[in-house]
């Protein structure tokens, strides 16, 4: 792919020397002119990614300094530059030592100065952005570190904690049966807590994980599934129902497949009607020109509409029924990402909920 | 339950922590009730329809922080707003697994709240309560 040009402002009243600036680089840069700062400040706006603005001093509406110090204020991105002869030097120095200014050039200018102003420019242009992004990426990462630090500890110490209020209260219980349902429930606790962890493994993965792109067979990860929810199917009485449709090949990295599906199949299980009869989990895959169509349905207790929008946010939970870490949909959300899948998800309280995902093949 | 004999309201979303609450207190020896709610909102429900009282009776109100949808603080701001004479009718003790220094001083800041208690309730701390009283 050929690199895109460099987009380059220049402002000048004199329109004969926008004509012959742009006539020597519009071959090398992507050169836009205009002959008073109202023009050159609705070619900002339009353009947002040009990244290199030339300004001549001398111009009847305002000087150049004065002009690229208000262009400063609104637009700090694009390298700044001055256009001008030596009378104007105070003003230059002043202009560079204030920082409204990258450098400027000698008028009149030779090509070679010009270029070599303008690839400099581009290159400070580009380190600053670089490290723009990198500051926005970093401050999203400490937030998430602040959230994640606070519900760890939350997370962690609250089935801790309830197996040992739950152990202080058995002292106390002669009754067998009573101390069966207090065993019962601290295995429970002690699932929350592995649940926990195991969600945790999964989000340093899809953190730091790299991409490892294998032919995924559905039907093999799906056979899992089904194995780890037999059990279940049984005691709770759920009709887990799978169909999987693939004939041809599909690309994609498993361990992220997996988590999505591990997350999205173990809610619907979980979040069924107590009292429900027919319940039913609907998982259906279909493999068809390059990506596969995920869709999974349960009859469950479904999501209300006000936490629809808010149900992908790292801990959040909608409901206190049943134990969530409020990280599963998260962490299902982040793996699609990886493997640029698209989520929808559709629900009706006490009718059930259907996540459809569409995941293209690499 | 009768609410006019009602000695504790726990609001935990966890209903292994509301157990143990429940049965800490009911096994105090003192003869306690205990009325428990996973969801504070329901709380607040039955807190604005107990009737007042002109004695001075008083319920504990033991309210974890971290839970879904309205959690521990959002609690004690809608409770805050509700009527003196309904207000002074409990004492409202934060009871948490966090460790957190804003949690902790953000709930002592609580004018509602006598003190910051931390998971999990025993005897003792029951106990504690009553005896302050």
């Amino acid at each position: 792919m050929k690199p895109e040009k460099i987009k380059v402002l220049y402002i000048d009243d004199e329109v004969n020397n926008l004509n012959s600036f742009k006539a020597a680089f519009r071959f090398d840069y992507n050169i836009f002119i205009a002959e008073n700062t109202n023009i050159a400040f609705d070619l900002l706006k339009q353009h947002p990614e040009i990244s290199i603005i030339i300004s001549d001093q001398r111009m009847p509406d305002k000087t150049g300094v004065e002009f690229l110090e208000e262009v400063r204020s609104i637009y700090p991105a694009p390298v700044r530059m001055l256009l001008t002869g030596y009378a104007d030097i105070e003003a230059v120095i002043g202009a560079i030592n204030r920082g409204n200014i990258f450098r400027y050039i000698q008028k009149p200018w030779n090509e070679a100065d010009v270029k070599s102003a303008i690839d400099e420019g581009y290159k400070f242009y580009i380190t600053n952005s670089m490290l723009e992004n990198k500051n926005i990426e970093l401050q999203k990462a400490y937030n998430e570190l602040d959230k994640f630090a606070y519900s760890v500890t939350h997370d962690l110490r609250g089935p801790i904690l309830s197996a040992i209020g739950v152990i202080n209260v058995a002292k106390n219980v002669e009754d067998i049966t009573e101390m069966k349902s207090i065993m019962e429930m601290i295995e429970k606790a002690m699932h929350k807590l592995n649940d926990f962890i195991e969600n945790t493994h999964d989000y340093y993965n899809l953190k730091r994980g790299e991409l490892k792109i294998t032919d995924i067979n559905f039907q093999d990860i799906i056979n899992d599934i089904k194995d780890i929810y037999e059990i279940n199917c049984r005691v709770n009485a759920i009709n887990f129902i799978t169909k999987v449709e693939q004939v041809e090949t599909f690309r994609s990295d498993e361990m992220s497949i997996r988590i999505i599906l591990n997350n999205l199949v173990s809610n619907a299980f979980k979040f069924q009607k107590k009292a429900g009869t027919d319940k039913m989990v609907d998982l259906h895959i279909n493999v068809n020109r390059g990506s596969a169509v995920i869709s999974i349905k349960d009859n469950g207790i479904g999501i209300p509409e006000n936490d629809l929008n808010y149900i992908f946010d790292m801990f959040y939970r909608a409901t206190t029924e049943e134990y969530g870490s409020g990280f599963g949909l998260y962490n299902v959300k982040d793996a699609l990402m990886k493997i640029n899948g698209k989520i929808e998800v559709q629900s009706t309280p006490n009718e059930g909920t259907t996540f459809k995902m569409i995941v293209p093949s690499k | 339950m009768d609410s006019n004999n009602l000695h504790f309201i726990i609001v935990d979303d966890s209903k292994l922590d509301c157990f143990i609450a429940e049965k800490v207190i009911q096994n105090s020896g003192k003869d306690l009730n205990v009325k428990s709610f996973l969801l504070a909102t329901d709380s607040l429900e039955f807190i604005k329809t107990v009737p007042t009282r002109n004695d001075d009776f008083k319920i504990f109100l033991l309210v974890d922080i971290q839970m879904p949808l309205m959690n521990g603080f959002e609690f004690l701001e809608q409770f805050e707003t509700l009527h003196a004479d309904i207000q002074s009718r409990y004492v409202v003790y934060i009871l948490s697994s966090s460790i957190n220094e804003n949690d902790i001083n953000k709930a002592r800041r609580h004018p509602s709240v006598i003190e910051f208690l931390n998971k999990p309730i025993t005897f003792s701390s029951i106990a504690g309560l009553i005896e302050n009283l």
